[in-house]
């Protein structure tokens, strides 16, 4: 098992490297770089003020040069500075982070614990009208955009019930039931998509192990059905759902922005938007990065937690 | 729920126009010339509000459509960045609702030569940290507003005047020394966009960028990028009796839906939205609209470039497509009704612009029999085709659009292109593209929207270095040395006509901006620059 971990966070390393130099250069390709938009409104600005500025900024030297400075200051813990306000870049994740990754859990666990069963009960009673609704709901619940699903809630609550979530953010270990409220709409909002990818997997994967041949033989056993699914078949069920759970984790976080900027909680997606808009290239990258890396990392307990579930595939 | 312009004449307390001028006259001509530079007012209208009971204290929520970025006071690029620290600093003169001038933190000034002005400061005003302002926190002040120190930058500087040295003569004297005759001086303090007074030493005692010292009716108490600027009531401010609430709240809301769910659910107060999102919001009882002029005004913009030989080139083809857009149509489809016919100086703007009738009845009129006629002899009749940019995002598109529409009726085939505001703002700047579509915002002095059709400007070398219009050229350079605004006026009126004949830049229409409150937010006003600048002088009535 040791030398199955290390071995894959021996991929994680040029996986990352990789991921950094793509993220360095994408945003750099991109049509007008953060002096364009801070002269943008001014019509009266030289080239030479613009150098000036750049240079003012730490944007001068060639990319390779830029490039080097960067890693070499990650290598040293220092993410740099944002272009836009000079505030250390670590000190703006450390502040969007906690929201993001509250807002992931949630959604998360809205997802699994309300996914996984409505599977399980759809695959046992196949074709029974519980069935056909939960099919529909999950067709339904992976075409709506998560940020459609935002809106609506949002002007819902405010119409019907006069309420919107607080807008500042209070902290759970401050208050915790203020942050529940806070949360749990836009949770909601980003959760259906995943929970409907879960039901979906789990249904199907239930209905395949149901029809294998222990499953059968525990039956014949005298095993009772409760026991049956729940202990043979929902373990080995839900190795395929613990890897669309692993790639969700990535796809809520990006996909978190959106939902992030409705309800005004300025978590990573949001602060990510707004500095793609202001190309705002230390934040652009140290956040990117991080999120490749959160990737990574999910991935790898996700391979992890495939050995627990499965030990063949360590030994292998 | 109404659905009001803002009130445009002074409230009661307040100096009009006429009456500052008055006053101005007491510290020596050259006080009424500054006190008209800035752009002067609408003809303020005399009708008399009955002043209600204010109530005090409260707190506010305002929803912001941008983040701040950063509050810092000099060298700040990002509009976002002023409604973050607009109620912490004033500057030396301010304008009021009608952008009439007004003394600020400066009691009186004195116009000595063209180059040289004497300004006197108000005794016993305090900063937030209880320091008293003299002159030393000015000439500190000048001193960054010249050389803007990081988060800020020097991008801002061709927005300052051309100010050589600020001398101190005494503790509330000074003498402000230009380069050069340059008009642009009390428009510019006036705006107060970067030209704030802060405290001597500000920049060595906290982070500028995250929280500010200065003179205004609120004080900053915090400020997370992204999330909120926290104001506490300035309890020493220098109006007596003012501000009128405990505490603001500015709440960045980027989501226009989030900004009206929260509006309805009475979680802020108010915040900004497109007309047609405020007017949904018609039938809400606990709402009222605001609207008002914005000088904000959308224009086509053509480059005219050595080396190339494009169809617009020739000032006929230009004139035909001015004459060939419908205004009308573009404000009634694109703006519902509320916009404006506008010149190159938006109406609204003090008394620089032309009139609308003068507009609609020449400028800018609908005539595509004249159109036709001019594209005929320039050898055109069977038109051209030509790319178009704009910007992805609020009402460009769509205005765009109706502008494609239109020029085809004079065979002109507008292939239209909507980019992101980074890629626009890369192409734009250095005259990379044939048309685009673009906006302009305010501006401290009337020079500032002219200054762009004179050879010295570094953009008309970029846009349009062919352009030759010398009797436009000849107006606007002696506009901004001209100190006396008597005679800036008709200077003025001659540079705009005279671009109107050959127009490089044909302008659109003019937006009207719109607010919507809670019916508890008193005294607000849309201001026609881009900030939030009523909320100075709200109260909340529960």
């Amino acid at each position: 098992m040791g030398g199955y971990i290390l071995r894959r966070i021996g991929f994680a390393i040029p996986t990352l490297i990789g991921v950094s130099i793509g993220i360095f250069l994408m945003i750099r390709l991109l049509p007008g770089d953060i002096i364009d938009i801070m002269f943008s409104g001014d019509l009266t600005a030289s080239e030479e003020v613009k150098d000036q500025a750049r240079e003012q900024l730490g944007l001068s030297g060639s990319f390779p040069e830029q490039y080097w400075r960067w890693v070499s200051n990650i290598a040293h813990g220092e993410f740099g500075f944002s272009l836009r306000n000079q505030e250390p870049v670590s000190d703006i994740i450390f502040r969007a982070l906690p929201i993001t990754l509250e807002l992931t859990f949630l959604a998360l666990l809205i997802a699994v614990t309300v996914g996984v069963p409505l599977g399980v009960l759809s695959a046992v009673k196949r074709d029974s009208a519980h069935d056909y609704v939960s099919r529909v709901a999950g067709l339904v619940g992976v075409s709506i955009p998560s940020f459609w699903l935002a809106t609506l809630l949002l002007l819902f609550t405010s119409r019907v019930f006069g309420w919107v979530p607080p807008l500042n953010y209070v902290s759970p270990f401050e208050d915790p039931l203020a942050n529940l409220s806070q949360f749990i709409l836009p949770a909601i909002a980003i959760s259906l998509f995943t929970m409907a990818i879960v039901m979906r997997m789990v249904r199907a994967t239930m209905l395949e192990v149901l029809g294998q041949d222990y499953v059968r033989t525990a039956r014949a056993k005298g095993v009772d059905r409760r026991t049956v699914v729940s202990k043979h078949a929902l373990r080995n069920a839900l190795i395929p759902v613990v890897t669309v759970v692993g790639f969700e984790v990535g796809v809520l976080i990006g996909g978190a922005a959106i939902v992030e900027i409705i309800f005004g909680l300025p978590g990573v997606g949001y602060t990510l938007l707004q500095a793609v808009f202001n190309r705002d290239y230390p934040v652009i990258q140290a956040i990117t990065l991080m999120i490749a890396f959160t990737f990574i990392f999910v991935n790898l307990l996700v391979d992890i937690l495939y050995g627990v579930l499965d030990p063949r595939i360590s030994q292998a | 729920m109404s659905d009001k312009e803002t009130p445009d004449s002074p409230r009661q307390g307040e100096l009009s126009r006429r009456d500052l001028l008055v006053k101005a006259g007491a510290v020596g001509a050259g006080a009424i010339a500054a006190g008209s530079l800035a752009g002067g007012a609408k003809a303020a209208t005399k009708r008399s509000f009955a002043t209600p009971k204010i109530r005090r204290g409260g707190r506010l929520i305002w929803g912001l459509e941008g983040d701040p970025v950063h509050v810092a006071p000099f060298g700040a690029i990002p509009t976002s960045n002023m409604w973050g620290k607009e109620h912490t600093y004033d500057s030396l003169v301010e304008w009021d609702r009608n952008l009439n001038l007004k003394p600020a933190l400066a009691e009186k000034w004195q116009i000595v030569s063209k180059t040289e002005i004497l300004w006197t400061l108000k005794k016993g005003i305090k900063f937030h940290n209880g320091k008293e302002v003299t002159s030393d926190d000015v000439k500190y002040s000048v001193n960054l507003m010249l050389n803007p120190p990081l988060p800020g930058s020097v991008a801002t500087t061709p927005q300052i005047p051309a100010i050589a040295g600020i001398d101190v003569v005494s503790k509330y004297v000074f003498r402000m020394r230009l380069k050069q005759p340059d008009a642009r001086v009390f428009g510019v303090f006036a705006w107060g966009r970067y030209t704030p007074i802060v405290p001597e030493g500000l920049y060595d005692q906290i982070n500028v960028a995250r929280a500010g010292i200065g003179t205004g009716p609120y004080k900053m108490v915090g400020f997370n990028p992204n999330d909120r600027v926290e104001l506490l009531r300035n309890e020493n401010y220098w109006k007596p009796g003012q501000p009128y609430m405990d505490a603001i709240t500015l709440k960045t809301l980027t989501d226009e839906q989030s900004r009206v769910a929260a509006l309805r659910a009475g979680a802020i107060d108010g915040a900004t939205l497109s007309v047609d999102v405020a007017r949904s919001l018609a039938g809400d009882s606990n709402l009222v609209v605001l609207k008002g002029p914005n000088a904000g005004f959308r224009e086509l913009q053509m480059t005219i470039k050595p080396g190339e030989s494009k169809p617009w080139h020739d000032a006929r083809v230009r004139l035909a497509v001015n004459f060939a857009l419908n205004r009308k149509e573009m404000i009634d489809k694109v703006y519902s009704g509320d916009a404006k016919y506008t010149g190159h100086v938006p109406p609204g703007y003090g008394p620089w612009p032309l009139t609308d009738a003068e507009l609609k009845a020449k400028y800018v009129k609908f005539d595509l029999p004249a159109a036709k006629k001019l594209m005929a002899d320039a050898g055109l009749s069977k038109g051209f085709s030509v790319t178009m940019t704009t910007i992805a995002q609020q009402d460009y598109p769509l205005i765009s659009a109706v502008v494609q529409s239109q020029l085809k009726q004079i065979n002109i085939d507008v292939n239209l292109v909507a980019q992101e505001i980074g890629t626009f703002a890369a192409l734009n700047g250095p005259g990379k593209f044939d048309w685009d579509v673009t906006g302009r915002g305010m501006r401290g002095d009337v020079d500032g929207y002219m200054a762009e059709f004179h050879p010295a400007s570094s953009s008309f070398q970029f846009w349009y270095p062919q352009y030759k219009n010398i009797k436009a050229f000849r107006a606007i350079g002696n506009g901004r040395i001209q100190l006396d605004p008597a005679k800036r006026l008709p200077i003025y009126r001659t540079a705009q006509t005279a671009v109107f004949e050959t127009p490089p830049q044909i302008p659109l229409v003019a937006i009207t901006k719109f607010q919507v409150v809670r019916k508890r937010v008193q005294n607000m006003y849309v201001n026609f620059n881009d900030f939030n600048t009523g909320l100075r002088e709200v109260w909340l009535s529960e």
